[in-house]
């Protein structure tokens, strides 16, 4: 193990209380079960990378988590409280926010408007978010409807953030973006994580930028988790995240 | 012209009425999905309480305590009118969380039914309490009379109507402005994007009825001084004010009370011309006007009403397939006539008035519980036959019993014009503009006293050969021949309706109800089998009509009213919208039905059905949204499928049988021949390039394979060559060009395709489903072995597919994996040249998915050209002779499957490599 990993081991042995822990997690939805005895522990300020092929499950695993959709078995815990199963509310009060896969905007809202109606008490506000954003903020007047397709994406994240999240859920952040304005907006992920120390966890189909900026990943196929390990040694291993992919040779 | 704007001024009370409760009525429907039709009685409602309070009392609604309570000295303004409105917001609240949080999930239809139910509740308890009685308020604006030349007008009117247009001034500013009204605004557009935002759609929709009950029941009391008013015109409020809300798209608050004083302008302009020129109708053009302007809007920018409400819907209810249709019904038609003899006079009429008032039912089951179509109008169309056969008879010298005949086909003509706005709008919308015009036709004819006699239209004694068969008069009525006669159709009616249900023809309508785009994919015309539909209700609402006009012997506009319309089409769903049994039950429980004459004799009651009907309406709507004969029905399917599970009908794939042996022609792939053809095909959104130029070739006889990221554009390619998206450049199939051709030609021209969420009609069973697209998709085609049956093909694919077992149980209860087969065997029995199949591994195991793969072989081999997409890996790589790899709406690889393996680029495509290593240094 090189130094930067040990580091990173023991940083992660530091806070005892895990803050997101699944245990036996299965998801789905009507009689298809998608996700299967999923286990997972997250310390504070952790990033998890969450691959796979689509179809896996990784979105449904997502939504499941936030409670839009109910659980088909098992246990979440959030710094320890459990969570009712298919519950958005209780699941948002208790920090798990998520910024879906579709970004789910309010289009007709200005772009301040988007994040003051999130905002939640003690949550940063809309001036640390243009400091986080700053190409958002010659934008703050502008209908959320009318931005790009990257400016949209920051949005989402942003009004996510204003929430003050234990617990943040990124779905496909990279969708449909240009591969250069992925390149910029992985790394606001780990700035997140170090900065706030919540617990982020991002669904990703641009790998090898999705383990740059992650502690843990996981590649999770058919709803079972293939590989699973530490970012850097999945990374370092290209073939065997070729096979989880397509297969073997 | 001075007259023409003295006019236009005093239709600005009414307007503002309609303003405000169109403001009401978009607040509702922004934050819950409900179309409130019950806006108006909480006016009424809120009206009395301050008139009582006024007079020094206060009302309690409630049955069983006294009317009011005294508080001793009457009070003043403005305490009054905020407590009243004070009631109006706690009404509010209660019916949202009684009623309308309940009903979340529930199809929106559902909940317009429930509001219809609280909104006759209540215009019932207060007829009840009060009677008919006018409300008397002293006047609260200045009435002075304002003169400009030789203008004058009342003043009041004028303050009202700034009054409702500074409220909805104030509300914009208020929802633009504060946190709660921006949360309003985000819950409205994306109930997801609210959960995710920490909004609580629930609390937001509670609040908003809240302020909706309280400007409804503003409007109600500013209008009470203005305008005597009395319970059945504050109903009758709604349609203008939906009107005024279709304008403002349920959306813009200070359009919707524009539009509303517009709509009450012009209401009285059109009584002025009315009045002035002796060529227009004397009465019904003003409520022309709700109706042209929403046809004016919906039509010309057909876009649809906003969808509100939760993320997940439940279904309208089962429509269950009639089994032992003769036997039954001549066991319920001998029962009948029984009854018929043995009943009393008053019970004997209310029998007949059953059997009739069953027809016009069993309409709204074709229309609306079979093909889904809203439609508050059947009641006025059965109308336009009652109102027709009587001069039909006498003027036209028509006899029984082609008299009534022909003023059905009258009023056919009339229901399919009302079924043609269903071809570009559907739902609730479909549903305001049916009212519309039921209002409008009930003012410019039935209420016409140009066309209708003040009392009645007289309707001539029903005779076959000069043999009365009539219900007659005097010590001779209601004669048992007419009762008789009207089972006779009735019976006749039932009968077609349960064979209907089990034709072609139903399954079509069921398939267009459960989801218009999967239905088009099948092969069904939908717009054509809307207006069928339309047309075969419209018939039997006619026969219905006729027959309740040779009843009543004189016809009045009471018996086919608008608001009469929407009592029925309540009383039906309550009953049970979607099968025979429900229509049946619902002429007994109608009002003037058997039920009814039951419960006047024995508790003299008769105002009080109504009130307790609602009740009942608005309970079975929360707890069953298939009306009162779900359990029934639930009960035999639990009782069925248990039937045939123990004759071995299995709940899963049975992945043990082996594909069965080799079909006559063993196809091979013949490179030389081009089955399918796509050259440079483009499909753009806007700004959005979704495919961009591809070009491939399919070979006859080849299994290829679409893969790509998520995102890269195969469903959009899919959808492409099947005609669901619009495209630029060729798709070939065969030689023939298809482009331009809407999906169901493609259909007949050898295209068949699957869809990645399973569009099963989850009501009807495995074979109904696959026979939908059966009979459109071979009609045209000539195939050499045209000799096989219909029955035999469909066999040949449940047994390629395993599904032989399961074809009698119902789409809805299978398992994903069965659901997925059926999905292509829908596609499959129309013997398509090529077959589309999106994602059909979804939700399979791996061992399910290898079984899958043979399956598709064997398909193959028996002549069909396959092109699949799909995400998992191992089964795309071991079936398909040729894959195209797309990324970005491109093809960016070719080749077979080793060669796709071993190529970097798809490699970096699917782990998002590309460009990685350029930009981060």
């Amino acid at each position: 193990m090189t130094a930067a990993a040990a580091q990173e081991q023991t940083h992660a042995d530091d806070s005892t209380a895990p803050v997101l822990q699944c245990t036996r997690l299965s998801a789905g939805y009507g009689s298809v079960r998608v996700v299967r005895d999923f286990d997972l522990s997250l310390a504070e300020g952790q990033v998890l990378a969450v691959l796979g092929p689509n179809g896996a499950g990784k979105s449904t695993l997502m939504s499941t988590l936030a409670g839009l959709i109910p659980r088909l078995g098992g246990e979440v815990h959030v710094s320890g409280e459990a969570l009712p199963s298919g519950r958005a509310a209780a699941a948002n009060k208790a920090g798990v926010v998520l910024v879906p896969d579709d970004r789910a905007l309010f289009t007709a809202l200005t772009v301040r408007e988007n994040l003051t109606v999130a905002r939640k008490a003690g949550g940063p506000g809309v001036d640390e978010m243009m400091d986080l954003f700053p190409a958002l903020t010659k934008r703050l007047k502008v209908s959320a409807g009318a931005l790009s397709g990257g400016e949209q994406q920051m949005l989402a994240v942003a009004r996510g953030l204003v929430q003050r999240p234990k617990v943040l859920l990124i779905d496909e952040m990279s969708m449909g973006l240009a591969p250069v304005i992925v390149a910029d907006l992985l790394p606001i992920v780990r700035r997140i994580a170090d900065e706030t120390r919540a617990v982020v966890v991002i669904v990703e189909q641009h790998v090898k930028l999705a383990l740059a900026v992650a502690d843990q990943a996981m590649v999770i196929v058919h709803g079972d988790i293939q590989l699973s390990g530490l970012a850097s040694e999945l990374a370092a291993s290209p073939d065997r995240l070729e096979a989880a992919y397509l297969g073997e040779h | 012209m001075t007259q023409h704007l003295q006019f236009l001024l005093l239709g600005l009370g009414n307007g503002a009425v309609f303003g405000a409760l169109a403001l009401a009525v978009v607040l509702t429907y922004r934050s819950s999905g409900v179309l409130n039709f019950a806006t108006g009685s909480i006016a009424l409602y809120t009206a009395y309480v301050y008139a009582e309070l006024r007079q020094g009392r206060v009302l309690i609604l409630i049955p069983g305590f006294p009317v009011t309570g005294d508080i001793g000295s009457p009070m003043s303004f403005w305490p009054a009118l905020v407590i009243s409105l004070a009631f109006a917001a706690v009404l509010g609240l209660l019916l949202y969380v009684l009623v309308f949080r309940p009903l979340r999930t529930a199809p929106p239809v559902a909940r317009a039914v429930a509001a219809l139910g609280i909104s006759l509740l209540m215009t019932g308890l207060i007829a009840e309490r009060f009677g008919t009685e006018a409300v008397n308020v002293n006047a609260i604006f200045p009435t002075k009379t304002w003169t400009a030349g030789s203008l004058s007008i009342s003043s009041d009117r004028i303050y009202f109507a700034l009054t409702i247009l500074g409220v909805a001034i104030v509300l914009t500013v208020l929802f633009r402005v504060t946190k709660f009204g921006l949360a309003t605004r985000a819950a409205a557009e994306t109930e997801r994007g609210a959960y995710v935002s920490g909004i609580s759609p629930d609390r937001i929709a509670a609040y908003n009825w809240m302020l909706s009950s309280a400007v409804a029941g503003l409007a109600g009391i500013l209008i009470a001084p203005i305008v005597p008013l009395v319970p059945v015109a504050y109903t009758l409020f709604i349609v203008p004010a939906l009107a005024a809300a279709v304008l403002a798209r349920f959306n813009i608050i200070v359009v919707a009370v524009v539009a509303g004083l517009g709509i009450g302008m012009l209401q009285s302009e059109m009584q002025l011309l009315s009045s002035t020129h002796t060529a227009l109708p004397s009465s019904g053009l003003p409520e022309l006007i709700p109706l042209v302007l929403i046809l004016l809007v919906l039509v010309v920018r057909a876009r649809p009403l906003p969808a509100r409400g939760a993320i997940i819907l439940q279904t309208l209810g089962r429509a269950p397939r009639p089994r032992r249709i003769l036997p039954t019904a001549v066991v319920m038609f001998v029962i009948a006539v029984v009854a018929i003899m043995l009943l009393s006079e008053r019970y004997r009429v209310g029998l007949t008035t059953s059997f009739i008032m069953g027809i016009i039912a069993l309409s709204c089951v074709v229309v609306t519980g079979y093909a889904g179509q809203v439609s508050l109008a059947q009641l006025t169309i059965a109308g336009v036959a009652g109102f027709s056969v009587g001069p039909i008879s006498t003027n036209l010298h028509i006899a029984f019993p082609f008299a009534p005949i022909v003023a059905a086909l009258f009023a056919t003509v009339i229901g399919v014009v009302v079924g043609l706005p269903a071809l570009r709008i559907r739902g609730l919308t479909l549903a305001v503009v049916t009212l519309a015009l039921a209002y409008a036709l009930e003012a410019l004819w039935f209420r016409n006293l140009d066309f209708v006699g003040a009392s009645g239209v007289a309707v001539p004694d029903p005779a076959i050969f000069g043999w009365s068969i009539g219900i007659g008069s005097g010590h001779a009525y209601p004669r048992v021949r007419f009762a008789i006669m009207c089972l006779v159709v009735m019976t006749a009616v039932a009968i077609f309706v349960a064979y209907l249900r089990r034709s072609q023809l139903g399954s079509q309508l069921l398939a267009i109800r459960a989801n218009e785009r999967s239905a088009a994919a099948a092969g069904v015309s939908v717009a054509k089998m809307k207006i069928f539909a339309f047309a075969i209700g419209a018939f039997m609402a006619g026969l219905g009509g006729a027959l309740l006009a040779y009843e009543q012997r004189s016809v009045t506009y009471d018996s086919f009213s608008a608001i009469n319309g929407l009592v029925l089409f309540g009383t039906v769903y309550l009953a049970g919208i979607t099968s025979v049994s429900g229509g049946a039950f619902a002429g007994i429980s109608a009002t003037g039905g058997l039920i009814y004459i039951f419960v006047d004799q024995v508790w003299s009651a008769s105002g009080w059905y109504s009130v307790v009907a609602s009740l009942l309406l608005v309970f079975t709507v929360i707890l069953n949204p298939e009306g009162i004969v779900g359990p029934a029905h639930a009960a035999l399917a639990k009782r069925r499928a248990a039937t045939d599970r123990g004759r071995g009908a299995a709940d899963a794939i049975d992945t043990s049988e082996p594909a069965p042996t080799q079909p006559a022609e063993a196809a091979v792939i013949d490179p030389t021949r081009t089955e399918l053809e796509l050259r440079d095909v483009s499909v753009r959104y806007g700004g959005v390039v979704a495919v961009d130029g591809v070009t491939l070739t399919v070979p006859k006889g080849a299994i290829v394979g679409l893969i790509g990221p998520n995102g890269a554009g195969k469903t959009t390619l899919i959808d492409a060559i099947s005609g669901f998206a619009p495209y630029t450049g060729s798709v070939t199939l065969s030689g023939e060009p298809l482009d331009g051709r809407p999906p169901h030609e493609r259909i007949r021209v050898g295209l068949g395709r699957t869809f990645q969420a399973i569009e099963l009609y989850g009501d009807l069973s495995v074979t109904e489903n696959v026979k939908v697209g059966l009979t459109s998709a071979l009609r045209g085609k000539t195939r050499h072995d045209d000799s096989r049956s219909e029955f035999d093909r469909i066999e040949e694919v449940f047994e390629l597919l395993g599904l032989t077992d399961v074809r009698n149980r119902p789409a809805g209860e299978l398992s994903q994996g069965q659901r997925q087969l059926v999905s292509i065997a829908r596609a499959l029995v129309g013997r398509p040249d090529v077959l589309l199949l999106d994602e059909p591994a979804g939700g399979l195991d791996t061992v399910e998915s290898h079984w899958l793969g043979s399956r598709l072989r064997t398909i193959r081999d028996s002549g069909t050209t396959i092109v699949l997409v799909d995400h998992d890996m191992g089964l795309v790589l071991g079936l398909c002779d040729q894959i195209h790899v797309l990324n970005f709406g491109k093809v960016i690889a070719s080749g077979t499957p080793a060669e796709i393996r071993s190529n970097r680029t798809v490699t970096e495509a699917y782990l998002g490599d590309a460009h990685a290593e350029e930009v981060s240094s």
